[in-house]
């Protein structure tokens, strides 16, 4: 097999010698057939000529070794490549027309394709990722939440027998206090066992021990695991750094170890530059977050054993939840479901990306149908070529090869020009994808993408050429001759019907995409429409963590100075502060007791619950529908009081006034221990998209920030002119009041609301972009095969004419076709489009997929008017979030900031 | 010269050569006088049959090729059998003899 192999090889690569040794070795046989003559008594000539004449034709013999050595079908390709190179050369119109069309179909295919290999094909750069699963704790009744309370944790640890390992993690802000300025770091504050779960091992130092994660055992100095990035960058990649004490905002951890290069965990947009045990949270007795079983703000991941299958523990898990709800029946009941880590990380992007996979799957269906009507109009042309090439005795595989050959060429020219178009526009892509997308940095041209653009292009190639190509090798010899000089006939008929077929193919495929654009853009307009509540124009805003050696109980006055230095920056109308912004993907969901309807905890409603400092609403531009502000008097020794939303009013106090009513929220307690305090309503404010843009507003309940001290505030400052230009102002001035106070996340609201469109966005913008690419492509074909026609017919036209037809009617005879095709590839496309839409409802707000025939009426006419608003699906890229909910939690959230949400 | 002409069954090229190189490896032209000898001019091998016949079974692995000089001095491609071919030879020859005699047998008593 091999020797063969080798052989061959030789064949074709040691060409020349291999000749001259045949050469050589026929020589050398007719030399001693002719001297075996001469030996038997002829003259030399004589035996010469004999000698010739018995060896029969040299070339023909020549010929016969050749094809021993098994080779010609390789050469025959060559051949074939050779001459099809020849022939494009000799037609660069249609050379560059066919190509470039190409490139318009593979490098927006190459493009999306390797998005999606990054995204969803290759593994987490985890050595058991196959394994991993994603374990969510959600609220039984309606799915929503996702995250679990560190109790809730430790039974399933316990109580489950299907898994290696289990970890809980939630990200968190750190501020390093070193030789150098304060730094805000992400960090990530996860079990003991996180590590050795995903199989990776510190570069330097060691892991977590199970001790780190007991308070009790740290000595009050917890442990920390650097990342490498903050290793080289802060440490100077010193390796005595082990063992060593660091101060991350008041307290002093001890560094154990630096993590790989190239280690991620969570991964998220953001990367995570330290890791700390759960111990942080443990402190604070029965206050503790991770003594709360209401407190639900951890994300869980674990490994399953080998062999298990994803279903069993599903099973398992799901038991245990069932009969934790039944033994502890004052939260509210909660069910876990298990997903693949995988699945959890790229949850939303899934039908996005797959939606577009489909829409350049279209793109490049319609450049395909396109170069193969080129092929089809160029093919006519060479119907005399091909009957001469079968009159010189070339079979019709031989000539259907050929022309495959030349399509295949076509094809790899095109695929890489496309390789390269979709490199270009990879870059792009990445950089209008929304900002939350894990891994997408990694997203380049490998071997792997190189390989599956090359097969896109070789099998793009075939497609579009076997129709021309079995056409072509059919024409009977001496029908061709014959009608070559007229150009019509039967093969001429069918190949017009052939390349109408294609048109209506690509009208029908072009009326897909633009439907599905149609749609995008339409909820894409209405989602930008929405009122979000608040005005997120010129307004500045930043976070600040509570500063190191501020006790808890003088951050709410530090926060207050720093937001009384705000307001007297020059060019500043105002500024306050709040625990969670709009559209940050950033909210804390509490259980609300309203006085006089005594519930047990486990069915109260649930509201959003929110800090302010006074002059919040006012900064951002949130309407005060009634009663009054928070003021500087509303503190720790006056009242408690809270500001709600119109749709907590309108839901908790139907038809009543529901200012003077008490509610108690389950947290936000500056009163010391004890259950939180009912709370005066002393405001009702405008309905905020708090969440998400697409989402139906949710109750809202805002504490005064003195009476409810929070850790992590974000700043708001509106500005008269662009925001950007107070940063430095800013930065420095909150310094000059606390050195260890870094301001981090420096965000323009309207950079959180585009972000918040960025998803829906991406979606619109390149769904509508290959959408204009199919109808020009479509419009391109109908073109192609009119004009076709026309030439074709020109006999038939110039006949017609001298036979006194009219001008109108031989236009209207011509359009009438051309209409046809359109009308039936539309109404293909149509029917194609409500069956395919329907995958599309998930990245719909406002509109549905059934509005499809509304709206190709309504689209003629561009109306303003806004359809209901449908119930949204979450919207697009990177849009889903969700917040951590603590109904009961009865802790101050001081020290321990949350930036807990899912969309990671 | 001259001589009757037999058509060779398929295949039996390849047997014959193997069977010439069974003794000593040989050149083209030996091979063809080889066999034109033993079988007393009837067979006599056509260049244009005998060098992609070679070349076949060169490929096949079942013979290979070396450059040396000839008994006259000149350099010639010297052919020799390989395990391989020589397995073959002795698979061929014994299919062979099975089948000569079992024709035989049928024509002697049709």
């Amino acid at each position: 097999m091999i020797s063969d192999l080798l052989y061959r090889l030789r064949a074709l690569f040691h060409r020349e010698s291999v000749e001259a040794e045949m050469d050589a070795e026929l020589r050398a046989h007719f030399e001693h057939l002719a001297e075996k003559f001469v030996l038997s008594g002829l003259t030399p000539e004589e035996a010469g000529r004999r000698a010739r004449l018995e060896s029969g034709g040299l070339d023909q013999i020549k010929e016969d070794c050749r094809d021993a050595w098994g080779v010609r079908f390789i050469e025959a390709l060559f051949q074939d490549v050779r001459y099809g190179v020849r022939v494009l050369r000799r037609n660069p119109g249609f050379a560059a027309t066919a190509i470039l069309t190409l490139a318009l179909g593979i490098g927006p295919t190459t493009a999306i394709f390797s998005v999606v290999d990054t995204l969803m094909l290759k593994p987490l750069p985890f050595p058991t990722a196959d394994r991993l699963v994603r374990i969510r704790s959600v609220i039984a009744a309606t799915g929503n939440g996702g995250v679990a309370s560190y109790p809730d944790f430790l039974d399933w640890r316990g109580r489950s027998h299907v898994f290696e390992g289990m970890a809980a993690f939630r990200t968190n802000d750190f501020t390093l206090i070193g030789a150098r300025e304060p730094l805000h770091l992400q960090g990530a504050v996860v079990s003991a066992q996180l590590f050795s779960l995903l199989g990776v091992t510190p570069a330097l130092g060691h892991g977590f021990l199970p001790e780190d994660e007991n308070p009790a055992a740290t000595n009050g100095s917890d442990s920390v695991i650097l990342s490498y990035g903050l290793w080289q960058r802060e440490f100077g990649s010193d390796s005595s750094v082990v063992g060593r004490t660091i101060q991350l905002g008041d307290k002093p951890f001890t560094v154990v170890g630096v993590m790989p290069q190239a280690f991620q965990f969570p991964i998220q947009a953001e990367p995570i530059e330290l890791w700390t045990t759960i111990a942080v949270d443990t402190r604070g007795g029965a206050r503790a977050m991770t003594a709360q079983r209401g407190a639900h703000y951890l994300d869980v991941i674990a490994l399953l054993k080998p062999g298990v299958m994803i279903e069993r523990a599903q099973a398992e898990i799901a038991a245990i939840a069932s009969a934790l709800n039944k033994q502890h029946p004052e939260v509210k009941a909660r069910s876990a479901r298990i997903v693949p880590e995988i699945q959890a990380l790229i949850g939303p992007l899934r039908t996005p990306l797959l939606v577009l996979l489909g829409a350049v799957g279209c793109v490049l269906l319609i450049v395909c149908a396109t170069v193969a009507n080129l092929l089809l109009a160029r093919a006519t042309g060479r119907h005399k070529e091909m009957a001469v090439r079968a009159a010189l005795g070339a079979s019709r595989q031989r000539a259907t090869c050929q022309l495959l050959t030349e399509s295949v060429a076509l094809g790899l020219l095109g695929g890489g020009l496309g390789l390269a178009l979709g490199l270009a526009s990879v870059r792009m892509l990445v950089r209008l994808m929304p900002v939350d997308v894990p891994g997408l940095n990694s997203v380049g041209l490998d071997a792997r993408l190189l390989g599956i653009s090359f097969l896109i292009s070789f099998l793009a190639g075939i497609f579009f050429g076997l129709a021309p190509a079995l056409r072509v090798s059919k024409i009977s010899l001496t029908e061709s001759l014959k009608e070559s000089g007229w150009g019509s006939g039967s093969g001429g008929k069918e190949h017009s019907r052939l390349r109408a077929a294609l048109v209506v193919s690509e009208v029908a495929l072009a009326v897909v995409l633009l439907l599905g654009a149609g749609l995008l853009i339409q909820s894409f307009l209405h989602l930008t429409r929405v009122d979000p509540g608040f005005d997120p124009h010129h307004v500045l805003t930043f976070q600040l963590d509570s500063p190191a050696g501020k006790q808890d109980a003088r951050v709410p006055a530090f926060f207050r100075e720093v937001v009384a230095h705000m307001s007297a920056l020059p060019g500043a109308s105002s500024a306050s502060a709040v625990a969670s912004l709009p559209l940050t993907g950033d909210n804390i969901r509490s259980s609300i007791e309203i006085e006089g309807e005594p519930t047990p905890m486990g069915s109260r409603p649930s509201a959003d619950f929110n800090a302010a400092e006074p002059n919040y609403f006012h900064t951002v531009g949130i309407a005060l529908v009634e009663g009054r502000d928070f003021t500087e008097h509303d503190d720790s020794k006056s009242t408690p009081v809270v500001i709600v939303n119109r749709t907590l009013a309108r839901r908790f106090f139907p038809n009543q006034d529901p200012i003077g009513k008490h509610i108690r929220p389950g947290i936000g307690n500056g009163y010391g221990p004890g259950e939180p305090p009912m709370r005066e309503i002393v405001g009702v404010i405008g309905d905020v998209k708090q969440s998400d843009l697409g989402a139906e507003a949710a109750p809202e309940v805002y504490a005064p920030l003195a009476q409810s001290p929070f850790g992590t505030m974000f700043f708001v400052i509106r500005t008269a002119k662009d925001p950007r230009s107070i940063v430095e102002e800013a930065r420095h001035q909150v310094v000059a009041l606390d050195k260890n106070a870094p301001i981090f996340h420096v965000v323009t609201l309207d950079q959180y609301f585009a972000q918040s469109v960025a998803g829906p966005r991406f979606n619109t913008v390149l769904l509508s972009g290959f959408a204009a690419l199919a109808v020009l492509l479509a419009c391109l074909g109908v073109y192609g095969v009119m004009s076709y026609m026309v030439v074709q017919r020109t006999h038939e036209i110039g006949l017609r004419m001298a036979l006194g037809a009219e001008k109108r009617d031989l236009l209207t005879m011509v359009l009438g076709k051309g209409l046809k095709m359109a009308i039936i590839g539309v109404g293909i496309g149509l029917v194609g489009a409500l069956g395919l839409t329907h995958f599309l409802a998930s990245l719909l707000y406002g509109v549905r997929p059934a509005d499809l025939l509304t709206f190709i009426v309504v689209s003629v006419v561009p109306t303003q008017d806004s359809h209901t608003h449908a119930p949204a699906g979450g919207g697009g890229l990177g849009q889903s979030s969700q917040a951590p909910e603590c109904p009961g939690a009865h802790r101050v959230f001081v020290g321990s900031a949350y930036n807990t949400a899912d969309a990671r | 010269m001259g001589g009757e002409r037999i058509d060779l069954p398929q295949g039996t090229l390849d047997l014959l050569i193997l069977k010439a190189l069974a003794l000593e490896a040989q050149h083209g032209w030996g091979i063809s006088e080889r066999i034109l000898q033993i079988s007393s001019d009837v067979l006599r091998i056509q260049q244009g049959s005998l060098y992609p016949a070679l070349h076949r079974l060169e490929r096949r692995g079942w013979i290979k090729a070396e450059w040396g000089t000839s008994a006259n001095n000149r350099r010639a491609k010297y052919y020799e059998l390989t395990r391989s071919g020589r397995k073959q030879l002795e698979a061929e020859e014994s299919a062979w003899k099975k089948l000569a005699a079992a024709v035989g047998q049928v024509l002697g008593t049709a």
